[in-house]
This record gives structure tokens, C-alpha cells and sequence, in this order.
């Protein structure tokens, strides 16, 4: 098909390269060519926020995003957060330990969205947190041990 | 009972590695090899005949493999084939490459319609001159049965209006007596929004042909021996041909149980190829079975002194185009929280053309208890009485007769208002601001039963693997690995928890009603229990000694009284797995029937505090009181309760499926179904009541549901507290509480 | 939910974009943050031909001041805008509106000029153009042309803006000393498109009386309402509640809002009042509490 076009892109450190249809979103392209199906898709409209990824280190919506507009560019999902060797990252341990996730579906976008947030404001408030994370939709955990799992992470981190 | 070693201490989720590192599977994580997508075609009218479905256009589209009408497919239960009951309704599918592709060749799909009369408010749908509906026509759509919310009444010949497919009942005493003898009388109507689980994940299921024959099919379900059943029967092959492997769910709430299982399989049968049906958010909203609206009219006496006598209430469910909605539940409720001598309850369940409701949390209960609770708070106030005395004065307690005649056995509801009365937020309510106020909210559950059995292996490294057939929706594996830690004295982290698929599982019934700690966790410790005693027998005959004389700690087995002789669990289990053992494996199997279920109770507090440029109640103190039995898992116990309770909140504020005179559903999309962010709840102060069940393990009761049901009535009782206005609907509209304030509220 | 198929160009410069827009004006579309065209694509509410990605046109991300005014490209986001030290201290209004649209995943994407050219009526920035007298550059082609807020925003959805040009950039004359001003806007979920929204600018003389009013609204009908009526009604007096009160009644009543599934249209006129009410309040506070923005 004419309407394809060969990116290249930098995921999670590592140089990707793929021939995607121009109409495929960040996330789609993630998923289905990269098989990186951390990154959930809950609406598509970019509402729900669990699609979050970072680009260029700022926390992006992939759905709202086509891949073609990624060349070039740095994407860190949620798996590009774990240790070099896979292992929970701090961040990720911060949920596991706090008992931040319940149906985990909203975790990586939380998670990514947290880590944008951390970088540039290291020791946020619960009030900022929840500012912050009020773009991530989460339906089981009523928010607060996510906002403690936050709060752990940052003072893990001093 | 009280000195336990992992029971009762928080323990982080056994499958949390995977869903932090975003490796955990979900179903549209699932990608078979050669796996082709399919897409819906929905009715955009509500009530129409089908005249013809045209495939000709969309089988041209480039990428698209095959289409399919209902008649093709043949079932009308997951595609229309004469007739569309509601707008939403699949009437056709088409496969392609990608979901881009089949898309493409859905928006191609041409269907000629007969547009039919539409009636989609349930009272209107009663009055005699009304459209009709599919009415009475058998299939019941019964996931809300399946919670446990499956109760009937007695018929005392009440003409049954049009429209209406079944009646309950409930009488008790003279009513007429009782509002005679009370000296104040409240009536009023009130009406709760049909609602969405909105769980995160949508819904979807992947199929594909079984090398052996029958079929794969990945899904998202809470009941993974259910879907096969279903999946079968729609295919024409016993269920053993088909393996349901359940996938993570993304949140599933009452609302997954089987939805496109069936017509996955359907398709990777008709294509040859694997299938993914992956709804999005919009077709999801469309196609799920949601939380029926309900419209409940409530008439209640009591005397000055706050003694209720005489209960009348006549509740309207909307049960969209299939029966199924859970009204019996919910007029028992109603009538048996409080104590009442005079009873007549009337429930209808009217049929109307929108798509049929399933499960959500506690089905049925939220709709009751946000009238039964308005009105007692209400009642109160007319009393002059502190509401939660008055609720204390008549709340229901063990050996009570419910409006079924049967009595309440062992639950917490008074430990939970003499918990909250305590509380600070309550005593001090009377010291807040302008413009804000604390309401107090009752909830209940039945709770639910059904059989289950699980499997415990020893294995060679001393740990053990618990098997079961029951798919984790809200930390419950955690909890089965503590349940099987505690019963070996090992630490949680040496459990490891199968959730197998249908082929390889313990049997187990749908993880739905808050019964899956009290039934499968039963059958898990049974079978922990089985092979504890199998170690001490296999260790009694090493260390020839007495099985009474044995014990267990540290993952060894030892010699009361002298430590020194004894051998690790895990060399047991590699004695009984070597060739040529004598002794048998070390596999333990439980099963449970537990059938009478433990209900619960839960009471919130809302402190809210209203905006009066808007109308708007910001919620800014939050406290859920519950009688869990025992909580085996705290923390995990306390997430559950603060979600169910911001699930509440969300009704109360927020949530409404809106729906036009014709049918049309307004706000199929997360922008416009809004449901609550971390930036409009508060923190929620959980306090745990256990009054434990006779029955669960450990006395553990069922948590999930009960802390859905108050979150309504604690929030609009809050508004009243805080601006003397009072709102009959909820969610609420900040438009009305403006016009209430403009016309002058209490204060 | 994936969008529709259609041609993709990302041109490298601004003289390519505008000849793409120029051949294919009937179907193309432009898209910039994307964070309103993306969910329409995906909901295929769009089906452009041709979209016309100007994200790789170099040096549009510009936020300056040129002879007191204030500039913004076309891809200056909205997080640049807000966190921009000049925008804070010059233009506090629309730093304060900026930082007030959906979440950080969507500021970090969307533009002040999507913004506009998009012209959603619940959106904040129109309220603010048309309320800072700011005004829009279009180019196409064919050439360039200037546009005040009365004279680019139509309607529901619809600009001035023609299908061949491209909004390059958006200007904002400087505030007069001891102008203090606002955003305020009602939304029931925190961070949703607002209800209804005011930006507010006032000026206050050396003698403490309302030297310039300037009010606008968003979310009461498919284009921003500017109160003019009741911005000439304040300007001369001292400023105090019964006037505020007053004008915001005034705004009220001049609107003509529609009902729809968010809100009725009296729901939105009384939104108008008590946020005309508190945003004019706290203009006046800022305008007097520093002699100044």
C-alpha cells in the first residue's frame, strides 16, 4: 500500500526501525510492531491516560499521536522503566510495594505519567500528585495507594 | 485464632511484578500467529426491523478477509437477524488484516432498516398506549444471578402493567395499621442513573482452532468456565472442545462475563484463521451490559421515639431488552435493613429498548439503599432524631425475619454505625463551615455461594502451588496464597498461584459477588489442609513417629518436642516425586460448597462542602466503615473499599448513561461518561469492622460489593447537611442544587 | 477505533506546507498537537485525504516579545506557555488559561494556535484572544492577512480560516500597567472542557476606577462572547461588589447559550454570572493589590 511509510525510532534506548501505515498511532505501533503491550489502550480518545508514554521525556498520549510523527524522536514505555535487567525499576517497585495497582490496566500509564511528573518536580505534594495523575483514569483503586506508591517513590529517591 | 502467621498481614499482589513491568497479559495482548481482526456493525436505531444487510461494498475494501450478517452466523444472541432491539445492537461483522482494515469494511456495510416505535424510559414503557417491547420472551440475561442477586417474591395478583416481565413482591402486617400508628409519614420518589463498570480494559476475546479440535479462546472474564459453556453451546460442541484461557482483567466489576466469546469463535471457525473481536471504548459502551437505572418510590412511617412502622415502596427497574435486572435483590434490601413490622414491596421489571443490564458491583443494592437511605435520613430530620441513632434504633440484626421470611443470620451492621457515630467526622460535624456538612449512608449485600474446588501441590524446592479454576479480579489469588501459607506455617512469597485455564483447572463458578475468598478461598484452604496432612503422614512414616506428635514451621516437619528430628517439606516432595517412590505425590485437593452465603454491611461518611457559584458538592473528607469478617489481606481489603466507595462517589456525582427519547445512548466515550480522577477524591479513611462469618475462611466475608452501595445516599445527605438541599436523582445536577439555593435553602 | 486511511506529508518548510494546502484545500487537513484531530480521526468523525503534518517546519515553536507584543508560533505548546517566564509576567491570563486545559499529557502536546484554529466553544484560548484584543496571522500561498477574534471565529467549530491557509502565529498586545487579570472557568470533573469560562483584564486609572474592562467568555455559544456591554458599563467607576455584581447580571443576560447533554442554557447563564462575578473581583484585587498585572 502507498500509505506506508519506514520510521525510525529510539524505544526504550534501542534504535527501531518499521514500515507502519502513516494512519498507525504511537500506540498501535508499539504494540502491534514493536509487541511492547505494556502500553494499554482504554479509550483512544485520550481520555483515559493509560496509553501514556514519554516522549522525549515529557508524558504523551500514543493514541493521540501517529507513529510517523515519531521518527526521530526518543519513546520510553513502561517497560523501558524496569532495571537493565528486567527487574521492577524504583518507580515500578514504589507500586508493586504500596499496593498501587489493582487490575493493573492503568499501571504503565500511571507509571509513566509519575516518572514525567518526578522528573520534574522530585518531592511533589499528594495535592500535586493528584493534580498530576488526574489525566489517568484508574476505576479500582480509588487513587490513594497510588498517590502513597508516588509519595514512596519520591522519598525513596533523595 | 489469633495468633496467625500470614493471615491478617498485609501482602503485596503475587501477580504485581507483571503488571508494573507492563509484561502482564491482557486479552488484547494476545496475538496468535496469523491472527486476523474483526469488527461490529451496530444498529444505529433502537427498535428496527432488518430488511437486508449488503456485504458486497465492504468485501471489496483492501485488508478485508470476510463479512458476516446474523443470519450468517446464525444466533441471534450476538447478532441481530430480524430485528434490533436496541441502538447498539451488532447486526453484522467483518474480518480483516488489521482492526484498521476491518473497520474500513464495517463503515462499508450497508444495512437497509425499518425504523420501529421506540419506548426507552421504563415509566412511560408501563403506560397502557406504550410501544411494545420484546417482552416476556423468555432468555433471561442472568449475570446479576450468577452474584447471588437472583430472589423472588410472592404474586398477590397486582395487575402487571405493560411491558413489565416480572414482579416481586414482599408483604408483611397491616400497612395500612402501621402509617396509622406513625406520627410522622414521608413520601417521595427517587431515580439513579443506569451506569457503566467503566472498567479500564474493554472488553474482547481471541480465538482460535485447537490443534486436537474444538477451540482456544482467550478472554477477558470472570468466569472462565462460563464462557466455555456459553462458547460451546453457541458452537454446537461439548464444552470439553473448548479451552478458555482467562487473561488478566482489566477491571471487570460484574461486567465481564461472556459477551463476544462465543462470536470469536464463531468467526476463527468461518475463517480459518485466529480471530481477535477487541471492542473499543465506544462499541463497548454500546454492546456491555451495564447497571439497570431504577426509579423508586418510597413511603415510610415511624413514631416519634423512631420506631419504623410501615415500609411501603414500589421499585421500577429498567431492564433494557432482556430480563435479567436484579429487582428481587433489591427490594429485599430495602425492606429487610431495617427492622419493620408492616411491609409492601413492589418491584417491576420493565422491559424497554435499550440493551438488557448485567452485573455491577452489588447489583441492585446501590439503586435501593440511595432511597432507602435518603428517605431515613430524611425521616430522621422530620424526627428531630441524629440519623444514625435512628437508623441504630431499628437496624437490623441476627435472627430478624427479611421481608423472604428468612432470618438475618451473624452480621455487622450495627458494629458499623456505632463505629461511624464514634468516628471524629461525625461528632464533629456540627463545628464545619458554611456550606459544608457530613452525611451518613447504609449499604448491604447479600453475599454470594457457589461450589468450587482448588488444588494444592507440594513441590521439590518445599513450596507450593495452588491450582484454581477462578480468574483474580480483585487480589484474591494474594489472598488464596496466604490462606495456603498460613495453613503450612511458610512464608507468602513460597506460594505460587495458577489461575489455570479450562482444560487444566480445579473447577470453579464466576468470580463475581463478592464470594470468591469465602467459596474458592474455602476449597483452597481444604486443599492446603489435605496436603498439609499427606506431608505429616509421608513425615511420620520417615521419622516413624506418631502424625500427632508432628508439627510444621520454617518449611520443615519435626518432632514436637524435639526439633532436631525432622525432615524439610521439600525433601518429602522429592521422595514422593522419585521413580520408584512408594510414596504418593504430594497433592492436596479441597473442595467447598459453602451454600448459605455471610452478608455485609457497610456505612460512609461524606463530608462535602458546596460550591455555590456552581452548585457543585466538592467531596472533602470521605470515611468507609465495613464489617469485612476478617480481613486476610488488609491492605488489599482497604484498596477494594476505598474503589467501591470512589465507585459511589462517581455514582453520586458524576455517572449516568444518557439516553434519548429514541433510544440513543449520548455519551458512548470517556469525554462524556465522566467518570471520578484522582483530583476529585479526597482521601478515604477506611475503618475494618470484623464480626466473623461462621462460614469463610478464617471468618472472612465477601468485601468487594458492599462498599459500592453507599456512596449515593452519603453524598446527597452530605448536600443536605451542608446546604439544606435535598436531591431526589442522582447523579447529581449542580444545576439543581443552584436552583434549590436561588429558591432558599434551609440555611 | 483507528482512523480512516489518508495521505501523509510532513513538509520541511513553511513555503511546502502552504503549497500543499494550496493543491489539496478541499481534503486536507492540518494537523499540529493533535490532541483535538487525533480523537476525531480515531472516532472517525474526520476523514481528511490528506493530513499536513507541520510538526517538522523548523523554528515555529517560538514564544517572544517584539515591540511589547507577544508572539507564539504555531507549535508553541501549551506547557511552553504556560511555564514561560515573559507569558507569566505580561500575559498572566493566558499562562493562567494554558495551565488550566485537560492534563499534562495533553499540554505537552497541544498549541496555542491548534487551539484557535480548532475553535472548540468550551476551548479556553478564544476566550482569551478575544479578550486581550490578540490577534491571529494566517498565511497562505497567496499571502498573509491579520484576524481579530470578532472576525476569525464563525461559529460552532468554524473559523475564518481558510482550507489553503495555515495559522502561523498568534499576537497579543501588552497590557497596560495596573491591569490585573484572570481565567476562571467550572468544569464538574476537574481538568474536563469547561462549562463555562471567563477571562478577565482590567485596567484600573491612577484614581482607582475602571480605565479598561475586558471580559470574554467560553462555552456560551460556538464562538467566544465578548461583554462589552457590560465592560462599558463598569469603565469609569470605582470598582465595588454592587457593580461587579451588576455587570456580571449584565453578561448574563446579553448571552445566548444552548442547552445540551453538559449543561442547560440556564445552567450556563448562571455560570456566566458567578464567574464574570469572580473573575472581574479578582482582576480588580490583582489590578489594585500591585499597582499593576
Amino acid at each position: 500500500m502507498a500509505k506506508e511509510k519506514t520510521i525510525r525510532v529510539k524505544v526504550n534506548g534501542s534504535e527501531r526501525r518499521a514500515t507502519v501505515e502513516v494512519r498507525r498511532n504511537l500506540a498501535d505501533f508499539l504494540r502491534e510492531d514493536l509487541e511492547l503491550t505494556g502500553t494499554h489502550l482504554g479509550c483512544e480518545h485520550g481520555v483515559c491516560g493509560a496509553c501514556t508514554v514519554l516522549v522525549d521525556g515529557e508524558a504523551v498520549r500514543s493514541c493521540l499521536m501517529l507513529a510517523v510523527q515519531a521518527e526521530g524522536h526518543e519513546v520510553t514505555t513502561v517497560e523501558g522503566l524496569t532495571t537493565p535487567d528486567g527487574e521492577p525499576g524504583p518507580l515500578q517497585q514504589a507500586f508493586w510495594d504500596n499496593h498501587g495497582m489493582q487490575c493493573g490496566f492503568c499501571t504503565p500509564g500511571m507509571i509513566c505519567a509519575t516518572a514525567a511528573l518526578l522528573r520534574e518536580n522530585p518531592h511533589p505534594t499528594a495535592e500535586q500528585i493528584r493534580e498530576r495523575l488526574s489525566g489517568n483514569l484508574c476505576r479500582c483503586t480509588g487513587y490513594q495507594d497510588i498517590i502513597a506508591s508516588v509519595l514512596a517513590a519520591a522519598a525513596e529517591d533523595k | 485464632m489469633s495468633a496467625f502467621a500470614a493471615i491478617g498481614k498485609s501482602a503485596r499482589r503475587v501477580e504485581g511484578r507483571e503488571k508494573v513491568t507492563g509484561t502482564a497479559t491482557y486479552v488484547a495482548d494476545v496475538h496468535p500467529r496469523g491472527a486476523a481482526c474483526a469488527r461490529l456493525v451496530l444498529s444505529p436505531y433502537a427498535h428496527a426491523r432488518i430488511k437486508s444487510v449488503e456485504l458486497s461494498a465492504a468485501l471489496q475494501v483492501p485488508g478485508v478477509i470476510a463479512a458476516f450478517s446474523g443470519k450468517d452466523i446464525g444466533g441471534a444472541e450476538i447478532l441481530a437477524i430480524d430485528e434490533v432491539y436496541f441502538a447498539g445492537e451488532a447486526v453484522a461483522v467483518v474480518v480483516g488484516e488489521t482492526e484498521a482494515a476491518a473497520e474500513d469494511g464495517a463503515d462499508a456495510v450497508q444495512v437497509d432498516y425499518e425504523p420501529l416505535p421506540v419506548v426507552s424510559d421504563p415509566i412511560a414503557a408501563m403506560k397502557p398506549d406504550s410501544p411494545l417491547t420484546r417482552a416476556a420472551q423468555g432468555e433471561s440475561h442472568d449475570d446479576a444471578g450468577a452474584h447471588g442477586a437472583a430472589v423472588g417474591g410472592a404474586g398477590t395478583g397486582r395487575p402487571k402493567p405493560r411491558n413489565v416481565n416480572q414482579m416481586v413482591e414482599f408483604q408483611r402486617g397491616d400497612l395500612a395499621k402501621g402509617f396509622a400508628e406513625a406520627d410522622v409519614v414521608l413520601e417521595d420518589t427517587y431515580r439513579v442513573a443506569r451506569v457503566h463498570q467503566g472498567y479500564m480494559e474493554t472488553q474482547g476475546s481471541v480465538a482460535e482452532r485447537a490443534p486436537g479440535g474444538g477451540f482456544t479462546v482467550w478472554t477477558t472474564t470472570q468466569a472462565a468456565f462460563g464462557a466455555r459453556d456459553e462458547t460451546a453451546k453457541f458452537l454446537g460442541i461439548p464444552a470439553h472442545e473448548v479451552n478458555v484461557i482467562p487473561t488478566q482483567v482489566g477491571g471487570g466489576f460484574g461486567g465481564k462475563f461472556v459477551l463476544v466469546e462465543p462470536l470469536a469463535a464463531a468467526l476463527a471457525r468461518r475463517v480459518r484463521r485466529p480471530v481477535r473481536v477487541i471492542l473499543d471504548r465506544t462499541q463497548d459502551f454500546l454492546v456491555s451490559h451495564p447497571a439497570p437505572g431504577a426509579v423508586i418510590r418510597m413511603k415510610m412511617g415511624a413514631k416519634k421515639d423512631g420506631t419504623l412502622t410501615a415500609l411501603e415502596a414500589e421499585l421500577v427497574f429498567d431492564a433494557g431488552c432482556a430480563p435479567g435486572a436484579p429487582t428481587g435483590i433489591a427490594a429485599l434490601l430495602l425492606g429487610g435493613t431495617y427492622r419493620c413490622p408492616n411491609l409492601d414491596i413492589v418491584g417491576y421489571e420493565v422491559l424497554t429498548h435499550k440493551v438488557s443490564p448485567g452485573a455491577y458491583r452489588a447489583p441492585g443494592a446501590p439503586q435501593a439503599y440511595y432511597a432507602l437511605e435518603s428517605h431515613m435520613s430524611r425521616l430522621a430530620d422530620q424526627l428531630g432524631l441524629d440519623p444514625i441513632e435512628f437508623r441504630l434504633k431499628n437496624a437490623a440484626k441476627e435472627g430478624d425475619i427479611r421481608p423472604d421470611g428468612r432470618p438475618w443470620p451473624r452480621i455487622g451492621l450495627i458494629e458499623c454505625l456505632e463505629a461511624a457515630r464514634a468516628h471524629p467526622m461525625w461528632r464533629d460535624r456540627k463545628k464545619l463551615g458554611a456550606d459544608e456538612g457530613v452525611g451518613v449512608a447504609v449499604g448491604g449485600w447479600g453475599g454470594g455461594t457457589e461450589p468450587a474446588t482448588g488444588g494444592c501441590r507440594v513441590n521439590p524446592d518445599g513450596s507450593l502451588t495452588v491450582q484454581v479454576g477462578s480468574v483474580d479480579i480483585t487480589g484474591v489469588n494474594t489472598t488464596f496464597a496466604l490462606i495456603a501459607a498460613e495453613v503450612f506455617g511458610l512464608p507468602v512469597e513460597q506460594v505460587q498461584i495458577a489461575t489455570n485455564d479450562t482444560d487444566h483447572a480445579p473447577y470453579a463458578g464466576a468470580s463475581g459477588g463478592s464470594k470468591t475468598t469465602y467459596t474458592v478461598g474455602a476449597a483452597v484452604l481444604a486443599a492446603a489442609q489435605e496436603a498439609r496432612s499427606q506431608v505429616i503422614e509421608m513425615a511420620a512414616d520417615r521419622l516413624e513417629a506418631a502424625p500427632s506428635d508432628l508439627d510444621i514451621a520454617d518449611g520443615r516437619v519435626f518432632v514436637k518436642g524435639a526439633p532436631n528430628r525432622g525432615v524439610t517439606i521439600g525433601e518429602l516432595a522429592r521422595l514422593a516425586n522419585r521413580f520408584g517412590s512408594r510414596y504418593k505425590p504430594l497433592h492436596g485437593q479441597g473442595r467447598a460448597a459453602v451454600h448459605t452465603a455471610s452478608p455485609g454491611f457497610a456505612v460512609q461518611l461524606c463530608q462535602t462542602k458546596v460550591d455555590r457559584g456552581s452548585g457543585m458538592p466538592r467531596i472533602t473528607g470521605y470515611v468507609a466503615v465495613q464489617d469485612v469478617g476478617r480481613a486476610l489481606n488488609p491492605a488489599e481489603v482497604i484498596g477494594q473499599i476505598r474503589g467501591g466507595a470512589v465507585q459511589g462517589i462517581g455514582r453520586a456525582l458524576f455517572e449516568a448513561m444518557e439516553h434519548d427519547e429514541g433510544g440513543q445512548l449520548a455519551n458512548a466515550t470517556l469525554a462524556d461518561y465522566t467518570m471520578p480522577t484522582a483530583a476529585d477524591i479526597p482521601d478515604i479513611e477506611v475503618v475494618l469492622i470484623e464480626v466473623p462469618s461462621e462460614l469463610g475462611p478464617f471468618g472472612a466475608k465477601g468485601v468487594g460489593e458492599p462498599p459500592a452501595v453507599p456512596g449515593a445516599a452519603a453524598v446527597v445527605n452530605a448536600v443536605e447537611a451542608a446546604v439544606g438541599v435535598r436531591v431526589k436523582n442522582v447523579p447529581i445536577k449542580p444545576e439543581v442544587i443552584l436552583d434549590a439555593l436561588e429558591e432558599g435553602g434551609k440555611r | 477505533m483507528k482512523a480512516p486511511a489518508f495521505d501523509y506529508e510532513a513538509p520541511a518548510t513553511l513555503e511546502e506546507a502552504l503549497g500543499l494546502l494550496q493543491a489539496r484545500a478541499d481534503d486536507a487537513k492540518v494537523l499540529a498537537g493533535g490532541q483535538s484531530l487525533m480523537p476525531m480521526l480515531n472516532m472517525r468523525l474526520a476523514r481528511p485525504a490528506l493530513i499536513v503534518d507541520i510538526n517538522r517546519l523548523p523554528g515555529l515553536d517560538y514564544i517572544r516579545i517584539a515591540g511589547g507584543q507577544l508572539q507564539v508560533g504555531a507549535l508553541a505548546r501549551h506547557t511552553a506557555v504556560a511555564s514561560h517566564p515573559e507569558v507569566k509576567k505580561g500575559w498572566p491570563v493566558l499562562a493562567e488559561a494554558a495551565a488550566q486545559i485537560g492534563h499534562d499529557a495533553i499540554r505537552n502536546r497541544g498549541t496555542l494556535a491548534g487551539s484557535l484554529a480548532h475553535s472548540d466553544p468550551t476551548a479556553e484560548h478564544p476566550a482569551v484572544l478575544a479578550a486581550l484584543d490578540g490577534e491571529v496571522v494566517v498565511r497562505s500561498a497567496k499571502g498573509e492577512r491579520t484576524l481579530k477574534a470578532d472576525d476569525f471565529f464563525l461559529g460552532y467549530l468554524t473559523t475564518a480560516l481558510q482550507p489553503d491557509e495555515l495559522l502561523t502565529e498568534v499576537r497579543f498586545p501588552a497590557l497596560a500597567p495596573r491591569t490585573g487579570s484572570t481565567f476562571v472557568e467550572f468544569a464538574p470533573r476537574v481538568g474536563d472542557f469547561a462549562v463555562v469560562g471567563v477571562a478577565a483584564a482590567v485596567t484600573l486609572g491612577g484614581d482607582g476606577s475602571w480605565q479598561d474592562v475586558r471580559l470574554a467568555l467560553t462555552g456560551v455559544g460556538g464562538t467566544p462572547f465578548r461583554a462589552r456591554q457590560a465592560e462599558s458599563a463598569l469603565k469609569g467607576k470605582k470598582p465595588t461588589a454592587a457593580d461587579i455584581q451588576a455587570a456580571a447580571a449584565q453578561v448574563a443576560e446579553a448571552i445566548e447559550p444552548d442547552s445540551d447533554i453538559k449543561a442547560s442554557a440556564r445552567y450556563r447563564r448562571h455560570l456566566a454570572r458567578t464567574l464574570s462575578e469572580r473573575a472581574l473581583t479578582t482582576a480588580a484585587e490583582r489590578a489594585a493589590g500591585q499597582g499593576g498585572r
